[in-house]
C-alpha cells in the first residue's frame, strides 16, 4: 500500500526485506528490483496496488546490478555468480540473453549507455567490462578495460557523450576511460566540454586521486561537465573541467559515508548512504559546493519491537534485563542504509525533480523536489 | 568477649562483600559510561558494512576482516582502552567488523569466572548469532558482525546489543564472585560450626 508523506517523500511502498538495487521502466511504469536473492521481481502500478508481473530467474547468485534501457526497453543484470542478461520482453515474457563477460570475479555494477548501444560492468575482477551487440552474431560481446584499477569496481558512470565512462574503485580512485568502439560509435565523437576525446578504446583519460578510502557512486552532471563522487570516509568529491586539469573540491560530512550520488541539476546534488536520509548538496554562484540539509525530516523515534539478541540475552538472563536497553530508531522513511538512488524523468525536456531511493530496508521511496522551497533556485 | 573462629569468618566476608558492592557501583557510576559511551560511537562509525564478494577467490563471499586477502578492504583497527585489564579492539572492513573484549579480572577468582562464564556463552555462539566461537589472541570475548546481520537487523540494535553485553558481563562477573563469596562463607561457618 502507499503511504502518502507530506515532505518529500511522495510515496513510500515496502517491496521485499532488503533491496539491492531498482531501476525503471522507460515510462515509469513498471519497476524492477532484486530482493536481496538471484532474482529480478518487476513489479507494476495497477489501480494504486503494485503488482508483481513478472520474475526473472536465471543468475544463481545475488543480483547487484540492473539497469533498463531508456531506449530500447531491455534490461541488463549483473550478479555475484559472474555473469550478465539482457533481457528482452517478447510478448509477454522476458527472453535472457546471456552476456559472456568474460570474468573470473563477480560484477558488481552495471549501466547501460546513453544511447543504449552499449553497457558497462564493474567487477571485482579489477576490469570494467564495455559490452555491445553484435548483429551478425547475434550476440553480446564485451571488451575488457584491465590492469587499470588496483581494485574492485564499485561503480560506472555513463557521461552523456556515450563515449567516456567514470568509475570509482575500493583502491579509493576514480577513473574516466574513453570507450570508443569501432563501428559501434559512429565516427569520431566531437569535442565537449570535458577533455580529449579522440583517445582508442580503454584509454584512461583522468586518474583522481582525492580520496584516502574505498570510493563509490559516481556520477556525472546532465550536461556532462562535472562529476561527482564519495569516499568511504565521510567525503564527497566535486570534480569539474573532467580532463588533464581538472579542479576538484572535497566536502567533509559531519555524518556517516554515503553509498551513492545522483545530479539533480548542475548545481544540486542528492546523496545517499548510511544515514539512511539523503543529503542535499548544493553549489553557490561562485561553484563552490555545500551540504545543505538532509532531504527528510527527522521525526521523534518511535518504539519497536527489540531485536532478536536482547531477547535471546532476556532468556539467557531471565527476565531482569527488560525494557533496559533504550530505543533510539531513526525514524525517517528509511530505516536502514539506502544504496540505490535513480532519476524519475518524465521527458527528456522537462527538468528533473524526482527520484527513487532504494535500500537495505527493502523499501523503495519515491521524493520530490517540487515543494521544498528552499531547493527551487538550484532546479 | 573474643569473637570465635566464625563470628571472624563472618564478619570479614560481609565487609568485602559490602566495600566490593558499593565499588560496583562507583565504577558502574562514572567512567564505565565513558568507555560504554566511545564504544558506541565508534562501533556506528565503524558498521557502514556492504554485500562484498571475494576479490581473490572466484564465487566466494566471505568476511574480509576474517580473511584478511586484500589489504585496501581493511580500515585501521581502532582499540579503546578503560585501562589494562579492560579494552576493546573493533577491527572494520568492507563487509564485516569484529568486536574483541577483554574483561576486567581483578582477581583469580574473577579470572577463573570470566573465563568459565564466556567459554559457557561461546558454546553457545550460534544462539546470538554475532558471537564467535573463538576468541581473537589476547581477548577475552570476540563477535563478528558482517553485512548480512546488518541486512536482517537493525544497526542500533546491534549496537544495543554489544553495549548492553558489556554492561551485563561486568554485573554478571561480580554478582557471581559476590554468591561465590557468599556461598564460602556459608560452607566455612558451617564446616567451622562442628569445633565451637
Amino acid at each position: 500500500m502507499i503511504i502518502l508523506i507530506e515532505m518529500a517523500a511522495i510515496a513510500v511502498h515496502q517491496f521485499a526485506d532488503c533491496i539491492t538495487c531498482h531501476a525503471w521502466s522507460p515510462d515509469q511504469s513498471m519497476l524492477a528490483l532484486c530482493p536481496n536473492n538471484n532474482e529480478v521481481h518487476i513489479y507494476k502500478l495497477v489501480e494504486e496496488k503494485w503488482e508483481r508481473i513478472h520474475v526473472l530467474q536465471k543468475h544463481d547468485q545475488i543480483i547487484v546490478g540492473i539497469d533498463w534501457s531508456k531506449s530500447s526497453n531491455r534490461i541488463v543484470t549483473v550478479s555475484h555468480d559472474r555473469n550478465s542478461y539482457v533481457w528482452n520482453e517478447e510478448g509477454s515474457v522476458w527472453v535472457p540473453t546471456l552476456v559472456i563477460l568474460r570474468l573470473n570475479r563477480a560484477a558488481l555494477c552495471v549501466q547501460w549507455s546513453p544511447k543504449g548501444n552499449k553497457f558497462a560492468v564493474g567487477s571485482g575482477a579489477k576490469t570494467v567490462c564495455i559490452c555491445y551487440y553484435e548483429q551478425e552474431n547475434n550476440w553480446w560481446v564485451s571488451k575488457l578495460i584491465r590492469k587499470r584499477h588496483d581494485s574492485s569496481v564499485t561503480s560506472v558512470a555513463w557521461h552523456p557523450n556515450n563515449v567516456l565512462i567514470a568509475t570509482t574503485s575500493t583502491d579509493g580512485k576514480c577513473r574516466v576511460f574513453s570507450t570508443f568502439i569501432k563501428g559501434v560509435d559512429a565516427g569520431k565523437p566531437k569535442k565537449s566540454g570535458s577533455g580529449s576525446l579522440d583517445a582508442k578504446f580503454g584509454e584512461q583519460i583522468v586518474q583522481l586521486d582525492l580520496s584516502f578510502c574505498w570510493a563509490f557512486g559516481v556520477k556525472w552532471s546532465p550536461s556532462g561537465n562535472s562529476l561527482a563522487y564519495v569516499g568511504h570516509n565521510s567525503m564527497i568529491y566535486f570534480v569539474d573541467q573532467v580532463g588533464p586539469s581538472p579542479l576538484a573540491q572535497s566536502v567533509v560530512l559531519r555524518d556517516l559515508p554515503l553509498r551513492d550520488v545522483m545530479f539533480v541539476s548542475e548545481k544540486l546534488v542528492i546523496g545517499v548512504g548510511f544515514d539512511c536520509n539523503p543529503m542535499v548538496f548544493a553549489a553557490d554562484g561562485t561553484g563552490l559546493w555545500s551540504f545543505v540539509r538532509f532531504l527528510d525530516e527527522k521525526k521523534a523515534a518511535s518504539s519497536s519491537g527489540r531485536s532478536q539478541f536482547t531477547e535471546a540475552f532476556g532468556k539467557f538472563y531471565g527476565s531482569s534485563k527488560q525494557g533496559t536497553s533504550n530505543d533510539r530508531g531513526r525514524a525517517g522513511v528509511h530505516d536502514n542504509c539506502i544504496n540505490c538512488i535513480v532519476p524519475l524523468k518524465k521527458s527528456e525536456t522537462a527538468k528533473m525533480t524526482s527520484f527513487s531511493t532504494s535500500g537495505l530496508d527493502g523499501k523503495v521511496v519515491i521524493w520530490d523536489l517540487k515543494n521544498q522551497e528552499d531547493l527551487l533556485e538550484y532546479l | 568477649m573474643k569473637p570465635t573462629l566464625a563470628q571472624l569468618v563472618e564478619r570479614r566476608t560481609v565487609v568485602g562483600a559490602v566495600i566490593l558492592r558499593s565499588l560496583v557501583r562507583i565504577r558502574q557510576g562514572s567512567s564505565v559510561r565513558l568507555y560504554l559511551t566511545c564504544i558506541r560511537n565508534t562501533l556506528e562509525a565503524a558498521m557502514c558494512l556492504q554485500n562484498f564478494p571475494c576479490q581473490e577467490v572466484e564465487r566466494h563471499n566471505k568476511p574480509e576482516v576474517e580473511m584478511k586477502t586484500s589489504p585496501e578492504l581493511l580500515l585501521n583497527p581502532v582499540v579503546i582502552c578503560r585501562n589494562e585489564a579492560e579494552k576493546c579492539l573493533i577491527e572494520t572492513s568492507i563487509n564485516s567488523l569484529r568486536i574483541s573484549l577483554k574483561v576486567k579480572q581483578a582477581d583469580e577468582l574473577e579470572n577463573i569466572l570470566t573465563k568459565k562464564f564466556l567459554r559457557f556463552l561461546s558454546m553457545r555462539a550460534e544462539a546470538f548469532e554475532v558471537l564467535r566461537r573463538k576468541p581473537v589472541q589476547g581477548y577475552d570475548i570476540s563477535f563478528l558482525i558482517t553485512n548480512y546481520h546488518c541486512e536482517e537487523m537493525q544497526k542500533h540494535k546491534l549496537i544495543d546489543f554489544i553495549v548492553q553485553f558489556m554492561e551485563d558481563i561486568d554485573k554478571e562477573i561480580s554478582e557471581l564472585k559476590l554468591s561465590v563469596n557468599t556461598r564460602g562463607r556459608l560452607v566455612a561457618t558451617e564446616f567451622l560450626k562442628q569445633f565451637i
